[in-house]
């Protein structure tokens, strides 16, 4: 069969470089760099309008940047776009069908496309919870729906390269979680995922590295953690009391370390160092206070995300 | 792997056969069909106005000919005029071109669905009420007959060339729409007034309306495809009843008739391609 399914023949699933757009006076995007590894799940993140969907429609030839390079599986997106597209699977921003034709109708025309045997569609249909609307016209169905359409569309054929713009749009709680899973499983079976999105709770539950987007310029990419010692952000310890927490604002506030303690009710919030927290229990302990209960959050992509955002 | 099925495979192959479902689905080719089935007998049977009953081939087509003229565009206008835009604009322009697919065989397979259920309508309905008048009249001239329903075809194919450029030119489906009304209009009502003008600007129209012609408004005649299609069908078809404004100059072959319908049908597709290549979807 023509078509390879996840064949790696590069070192970079994706390789973009100084990628340039600009729709008449407005710079959608300036000199936008990256790359994904082969088999991470990489997360594209932005505010809306940031760029986002700009440099992914450019990835899949739907726009032409004004300037810049673009390698999918080592091969020239730009000049060798018909190529590079047979190693990708995609869902757009805006999920959209042929209205008239049913799901199973409009998921075996794709798979013509891709030259995946027509077989998979059912079974594909099931496993995104559309076992009732197999034989539906898609015209009739519900923005979840297609969204999961949508992402049964983007997996035929196994891509070695899934590219999500905002998977989760749209979605109940339930599609979301079962988008979520697959990715998961896609990525531990070697497809390297790249996913776009606004919300951060979903990326950084599966993402291996991320890179921000704002304003149309590329501010960090990194993994994670990393993003998060890079900012020095620190962790945050949560102790929940038996009296109210205010009476220990002062003397935790003292401690070498600490950075800031909020007290509601009988919980005291403290931003401290990793080395200050063992210091802040021991001194409330030493108050004669009972700690009922303590919590340590570590720094989340949403503080990254903020303050490499902000203004 | 055979060769058989990587044909119908080929991504050009998969979207005209996706077009042809389409407008079989959604009763286009049946109801097309109808109409000129309709047409024929009807001109055939009533088409005279001094005898009614069936009339031959020649005479039918002759009656016909000028609501052939301006059928079979506005159907290639409706057919075409939403290829393209039509697909951006309900967004599944996107997937498509995520394909492994180039924009080029997005044209093409577009242009051969679309010219396919075009063609087989012509001939379908065309051919059914020729069928019917074979039996009622005796003698019939096939071979004429035939040569009408293919000129009509290359005929239709010409104005869905352009449909489909249209429908690459507008940001969006109604522009595209109107448009295509316009160019309708154009090409059958204003264009013949501009030939008319310049024929009175060159102090031929007193010449024209005595039956001769000049040479030079016979070639300025060839940018017009409806001229070119009538005179295409004249030569072929004994029209003895047809009013002809005398006859065509040697020039005027078959064979020059068909090249320009065939030149346009290219360039329009070079031009929607050259337009489509550049769209940001």
């Amino acid at each position: 069969m023509k078509y390879e399914g996840r064949e790696i023949l590069s070192e970079y699933a994706i390789k973009v470089e100084g990628l340039s757009k600009t729709y008449g006076s407005v710079k959608a995007i300036q000199d936008v760099t990256f790359t994904v590894k082969n088999g991470e799940i990489f997360g594209f993140l932005g505010p809306n309008g940031a760029g986002k969907t700009t440099t992914i429609k450019s990835m899949l030839g739907l726009i032409h940047p004004d300037n810049g390079n673009i390698l999918i599986n080592g091969y020239d997106a730009i000049k060798h776009g018909k190529k590079a597209k047979e190693y990708v699977g995609y869902l757009p921003e805006k999920v959209a069908f042929y209205d008239n034709l049913t799901a199973y109708q409009n998921l075996c025309f794709y798979a013509d496309m891709k030259q995946v045997p027509r077989e998979i569609c059912k079974p594909l249909l099931r496993e995104f919870g559309l076992a009732d609307a197999i034989n539906k016209k898609v015209g009739g169905f519900s923005k979840g729906m297609k969204q999961r359409l949508g992402m049964a569309r983007a997996v035929l054929g196994n891509p070695s390269i899934l590219i999500l713009d905002e998977p989760s749009h749209g979605l109940d709680p339930r599609g979301a979680a079962l988008i979520r899973k697959k990715i998961l499983q896609m990525r531990d079976e070697g497809t390297t995922v790249f996913v776009s999105s606004h919300i951060l709770g979903e990326v950084q539950a599966i993402c291996d590295r991320v890179a921000i987007i704002n304003k149309g310029i590329i501010v960090v990419e990194d993994s994670i953690e990393n993003l998060g010692s890079k900012l020095r952000l620190k962790p945050r310890l949560i102790i929940e009391l038996e009296t109210e927490a205010t009476n220990f604002v002062e003397t935790v506030r003292e401690i070498a370390g600490v950075e800031k303690v909020i007290a509601h009710g009988k919980i005291l919030e403290i931003v401290c160092n990793p080395e200050a927290k063992a210091e802040v229990v021991l001194k409330i302990g030493g108050m004669g206070e009972k700690i009922i209960n303590i919590i340590t959050e570590e720094p989340s992509l949403e503080d990254v995300f903020l303050k490499y955002t902000e203004e | 792997m055979n060769t058989e099925v990587s044909i119908l495979s080929n991504p050009i192959i998969l979207i005209a056969k996706k077009e042809i479902m389409d407008c079989i689905r959604n009763f286009w080719i049946i109801t097309i069909t109808a109409i000129f089935v309709l047409l024929t007998l009807i001109e055939s049977y009533f088409g005279s106005v001094f005898s009614t009953g069936w009339h031959d081939f020649g005479a039918t087509i002759s009656f016909m000919m000028l609501s052939v003229e301006w059928i079979v565009p506005i159907l290639a206008f409706m057919l075409g005029y939403a290829a393209i835009i039509g697909e951006i604009e309900r967004g599944s322009m996107s997937a498509l071109l995520s394909m492994p697919i180039n924009r080029v065989e997005i044209v093409f397979g577009k242009f051969l669905g679309l010219g396919g259920v075009l063609s087989l309508s012509i001939l379908l309905g065309f051919g059914f009420a020729g069928a019917i008048i074979g039996i009622m009249i005796p003698n019939a001239n096939y071979g004429e007959y035939l040569s009408f329903i293919l000129s009509t075809v290359l005929y239709g194919l010409v104005y869905l060339s352009v449909a489909i450029f249209f429908s690459t030119l507008f940001k969006k489906r109604a522009t595209a729409l109107g448009g295509a009304i316009f160019l309708w209009f154009f090409f059958n009502m204003i264009l013949p007034l501009v030939l008319l003008g310049i024929a009175v600007a060159g102090k031929a129209l007193p010449d024209i309306i005595n039956g001769n012609v000049p040479d030079w408004y016979y070639v300025l005649q060839l940018i017009n495809p409806t001229s070119v299609y009538s005179a295409l069908v004249s030569l072929n078809v004994g029209l003895e009843l047809m009013e002809t404004v005398g006859e065509y100059p040697t020039f005027y072959t078959t064979e020059l008739l068909v090249t320009v319908l065939i030149i346009w049908i290219t360039v329009f597709l070079i031009l929607t391609f050259w337009r489509f290549r550049r769209k940001d979807i």
